[in-house]
Formats: C-alpha cells, sequence, structure tokens
C-alpha cells in the first residue's frame, strides 16, 4: 500500500485473487494431473522432432512431414481440460461458502473479482501453449536448423496471440458457468458443453464446413490460419475466442454484483 | 472525539420497501452498539456504512469519508466480521486471512507475518494450518476476527461476533474486543444480545422500523444512578413518602415498612437519609436496583411502540 489506510490498486487486488486461486488449485490432485498431461504432448514432440532430425541427417532423404500444428491442436485438449479443472470450481464455490460479500467489505469491486478469477485460469492455459511452442521455435531455430531467427520470433508472436485468446475463451467458458451455479459439477457439465453443444449445432446445420462456434474449434481454426493456410475462419475463431472470455467476464461481474449485497 | 460515524436523514429501499427512514445521528464513542429487533435495518446499516448499498437520500460519513463515493477508501480502513459471511474457503486458517490482508493491498510476505501476529493475539494454536472447513464454531469465529483484523483497520465492524459460541468463549472473545477498543480501533459492534454491547460498547444506537430510538451514552440507560432505591424498615410510611416526594424525589412505590423511589445520584440519597434522620426512623435494608441495558432497552422499545 502507498499509505497507511491506501486503497490498494486493482491490480494489487486482481493479483492476490488469482494468486490464490493458482495456490488452491494447484493442491488439487485432478490438476496436477492435467497439468502434467499437459506438459506430456511437448515432450513427446521435442523427441519426435530430434529423431526426426537424425533420421533425416542418417539417410539424407527429407522426411517432409512438419507435425508443429496438429501438435498445437492437440495441445489445446489438455489444456482445455486443465482450464475446465481450475475454472469450474472458483466461483461456485465462494457462492456456497457465502464468502461473496466478504470481497464485498474490502476493496475488491466485483469486476477485481471476476477477473482475478479468470486470469487464474487463461495464464496457465496460455503459459502451456505459448511455452512449448517457444521450445519448439528455439528447437526449430537451434537445434534443426529449419527456422532463421527472425521467422521464429515471428512465430512466437503468432503463438502468443492465439495462446491469450485461447486462454482467454477457457477462462470465460469455464468461470462463467461457475458464477451461475453453487455446485462445481453443474459448472463443470455446463461448461462442457459450451465445447460441444455451439459446434454441434453448426455442424447440424451448416454441415462440415460450418463456421467455428465452439472455443475448441475456434482456437484449431486459428492455429490453421496462423501456421497453415491464411483465412477469413482463423479471424472469426479469434473473434469467437474473445467473445466467449468477454461474456463469462460479464456474467461472473453481474453475477457477483448481485451477491456482496447483504 | 469527533464523529466517525455520521448519519444525516438517511434513506434507503430494499425490493421497494423503506429500510432506513430518515436515520440521522452522530457516533464518537470509540465502541458503538448498533442494536435492534430483527429486520430494524442494522444489516442494512451496515452495508451502507461500507458503501455497499447506496442511500437513496442523505449523507452517511465514515472516519469523515464520504459514501459511496469513498466506499474503497473506508472499506481499505475497515475491518468487517460479518455474521452471514464465512471464512475464504479452499484452504487453512492461516491462508484466509493472508489472503484477506492481500486483497487489503499487501505484500504476500507482509500478510502472511501479519496473519500469524493476528492468530497469535487471538490464541489459535497449531489449528491455523488445518483446513478451515472442520473449524469449531469458536475457531471459525476467531479466524473470522483475524481476517478482519490483519491489515490493521482503524474501523472494526463487528456483526453478531458471538452467536454460537458456549459462555466461555463469548467471554473470551468479547475481551478480545474491548482489548482491541482499549488499543485505539473503533468498534462498531451490532448485536442482538444487548449483554454483548453492556460489555464493550460506550455508547449506543438503537433502531427500530428504520429510525433511531436512541443514540447516546450507554452509561445514560445503565447507569447505577438512574436505578431504583428500595429502602426497608419498621416504620417507613406514607409520611416519610409524601416527603421525598414534596423534597422532588420520585416515589415510584410504597407499601408499610418499604418504600421504592428513584434516584438520581448521591445527592437524592442525602436528601432521604436526611428525612430518615429528621423523623427518627430505622432503615434495616437500603438496595439499589440496576437497570440492565436489556431491561432499559426494552423500557425504550415499549415506550416508543406506545
Amino acid at each position: 500500500m502507498d499509505s497507511p489506510g491506501a486503497a490498494p490498486t486493482s491490480f494489487q487486488v486482481i493479483r492476490a485473487i488469482t494468486r490464490r486461486d493458482l495456490a488452491i488449485g494447484s493442491r488439487r490432485r485432478l490438476v496436477r494431473l492435467l497439468f502434467l498431461a499437459s506438459i506430456l504432448p511437448p515432450l513427446v514432440l521435442t523427441v519426435i522432432i530430434v529423431v526426426r532430425m537424425m533420421a533425416e541427417t542418417a539417410t539424407g532423404y527429407d522426411l517432409d512431414w512438419d507435425p508443429v500444428l496438429e501438435f498445437l491442436q492437440f495441445q489445446t485438449l489438455p489444456v482445455a481440460f486443465l482450464a475446465l479443472a481450475l475454472g469450474t470450481p472458483g466461483v461456485a464455490r465462494d457462492r456456497a461458502e457465502d464468502v461473496l460479500f466478504l470481497y464485498a467489505t474490502r476493496p475488491v469491486l466485483p469486476w477485481h473479482y471476476a477477473l482475478g478469477k479468470m486470469l487464474a485460469v487463461a495464464l496457465p492455459a496460455a503459459a502451456l501453449m505459448l511455452l512449448p511452442g517457444t521450445l519448439i521455435a528455439i528447437l526449430r531455430v537451434g537445434v534443426t536448423r529449419q527456422l532463421e531467427t527472425g521467422p521464429a520470433i515471428v512465430m512466437v508472436i503468432k503463438l502468443a496471440v492465439a495462446s491469450i485468446a485461447m486462454g482467454w475463451a477457457y477462462a470465460g467458458v469455464s468461470v462463467g458457468p461457475s458464477a451461475a451455479t453453487k455446485r462445481g459439477r453443474w459448472a463443470l457439465l455446463i461448461a462442457l458443453g459450451f465445447f460441444i453443444v455451439p459446434d454441434g449445432l453448426g455442424k447440424l446445420v451448416w454441415g462440415w464446413d460450418a463456421l467455428p462456434l465452439g472455443p475448441k474449434r475456434s482456437v484449431d481454426a486459428l492455429l490453421e490460419t496462423i501456421f497453415d493456410r491464411i483465412d477469413l475462419l482463423g479471424l472469426f475463431g479469434f473473434f469467437v475466442l474473445m467473445l466467449y472470455g468477454g461474456i463469462g467476464l460479464l456474467m461472473t461481474t453481474l453475477r457477483v454484483r448481485k451477491e456482496m449485497i447483504p | 472525539m469527533n464523529a466517525w460515524i455520521q448519519l444525516e436523514n438517511v434513506h434507503l429501499a430494499r425490493g421497494g420497501r423503506p429500510v432506513l427512514q430518515g436515520l440521522t445521528a452522530s457516533l464518537a464513542g470509540r465502541a458503538v452498539g448498533l442494536v435492534g429487533a430483527n429486520g430494524s435495518g442494522k444489516s442494512t446499516l451496515i452495508g451502507a456504512l461500507l458503501g455497499v448499498l447506496r442511500a437513496h437520500r442523505g449523507d452517511i460519513r465514515v472516519l469523515g469519508l464520504a459514501l459511496p463515493q469513498k466506499a474503497r477508501e473506508v472499506r481499505a480502513r475497515t475491518g468487517v466480521m460479518a455474521e452471514q459471511a464465512g471464512i475464504f474457503p479452499g484452504g487453512s486458517g492461516v491462508d484466509a486471512v493472508t489472503f484477506a490482508g492481500m486483497i487489503s493491498g499487501l505484500s504476500y510476505r507482509e500478510a502472511l507475518r501479519r496473519a500469524h501476529r493476528a492468530l497469535d493475539a487471538l490464541e489459535v494454536g497449531e489449528e491455523r494450518y488445518r483446513p478451515t472447513k472442520g473449524y469449531s464454531t469458536g475457531m471459525r469465529q476467531r479466524c473470522k476476527l483475524a481476517m478482519s483484523l490483519v491489515h490493521h483497520p482503524e474501523v472494526l465492524i463487528l456483526d453478531e461476533p458471538t452467536v454460537g459460541l458456549d459462555p466461555a468463549g463469548r467471554t473470551q472473545l468479547l475481551s478480545l474486543i474491548a482489548e482491541l477498543r482499549d488499543e485505539g480501533r473503533l468498534v462498531l459492534l451490532s448485536t442482538h444480545i444487548l449483554q454483548d454491547a453492556e460489555a464493550v460498547c460506550e455508547e449506543l444506537l438503537l433502531i427500530e422500523a428504520g429510525v433511531v430510538s436512541y443514540t447516546g451514552p450507554v452509561s445514560r440507560l445503565v447507569s447505577p444512578n438512574a436505578g431504583q432505591i428500595t429502602a426497608e424498615g419498621p416504620n417507613l410510611d406514607g409520611e416519610l413518602a409524601a416527603a421525598l416526594g414534596r423534597a422532588g424525589l420520585r416515589v415510584l412505590d410504597q407499601h408499610p415498612g418499604r418504600i421504592v423511589f428513584a434516584s438520581q445520584g448521591d445527592e437524592d440519597l442525602r436528601t432521604f437519609w436526611r428525612l430518615v434522620h429528621e423523623r427518627g426512623l430505622e432503615v434495616r435494608g437500603l438496595g439499589r436496583e440496576v437497570i440492565t441495558l436489556e431491561e432499559a432497552v426494552v423500557e425504550l422499545m415499549e415506550t416508543s411502540n406506545g
């Protein structure tokens, strides 16, 4: 605090809420398990890249196979489960334990609370996409020499944008439902629905070429646009992801504002 | 001391129902008791004092800061132990208290240090490392009090802090609150238990149906000087009662051998003894009936209800 009795900054409050939720989450066995599941694919890909390089060196053939996009698209799945495990219990537990009024007795505004909870999901989710991606970029520059430093930096920046959008959306679809119920399991069910129902409906109405409406397909479309072919589908996916995050933040803020009143 | 809570014609309605109806009070006591029946508006007033609820009309100031405009500043300088709210879930007692410090702006390290100090002061031992889910009511109340104290607030708002405690726990908690008051913290104690208010508070705000029924020192209500004196003796009679009345004392009851009169202080007693002495009467028993805060408040409420 700047001076005795001065209200803390929004940053201090949000950081405290994020930090506590991460600490509580990291103590849960399921979250630890899903965290391990999220770092396995990058390890496997690293092995694949190194073996491929050794095979190409030994045989002199160019295998012409680059699994990075497939890896990143696959990686979004364990990260989604991790986000659900981290995000769905948070607000529901606070509501069930009647502690939202406690936040209101502190210099905490409803949006501080909502954003703090969402960042506790978004930050690890984004990091679990971005860090392995950065590791791959470093491997490609330093070991396999497939990339120059410049394009590698561009790749990491693009991946950072995709990771942040994904983390934000995953936080929205897990924390938002948590604000709608007092039971974490119900919140999980609702959040899973967001991963299944919108894309299912899209396919039902428009067939397999449907626009990405769910968070998982939207991330896939965005990654394809970044790493494979540039099209508007990825841009649409980006907006869908931002929308999911925005709605999650709004839902949580409004719910908390209502329940903070004694 | 200047008033630290100032209410000026505060009107506040909830769900279309007027709850506070022109509340006006200026509270300067180190410890103020907020009392009133269920639904009288105590919780609503606490919400308004924290800027969580907005008054539709009137002015509210806490520590000179206008509400709800300065709500965050007020909350940063206030510690609240809320009856209806629990403990931050998902961790141990020390985790919860540390977090309470952090959302008030302390760094993790400082919040942790102060959390341990607060829990030490409240005599919470190794239990602080256990998950809060298994805490007894007494331990929960201590933990809640530690959460309200961790950021060293100037003001403490305690809402029914002794609810659910056994007599020993209640006495212990009340003496802790009294210590905090004596250390210089300003305490607003909202309670149904008037003995709690009497034990801790020097000033009282009695609300009934959203209006102030009484505001002022507790001593004015419970002072022995405002009590009744019962005198007993073989020949205390109507003649003495009449003499007491002529001397300006209010005789409340009189039977042969027993007179009950209101005493405002030592002067009234001296008058009584003078009249007894002049008449050569014998007094075998003289007792003061001290009015408890509970009796005084019930009488006030009955009076105001007509």
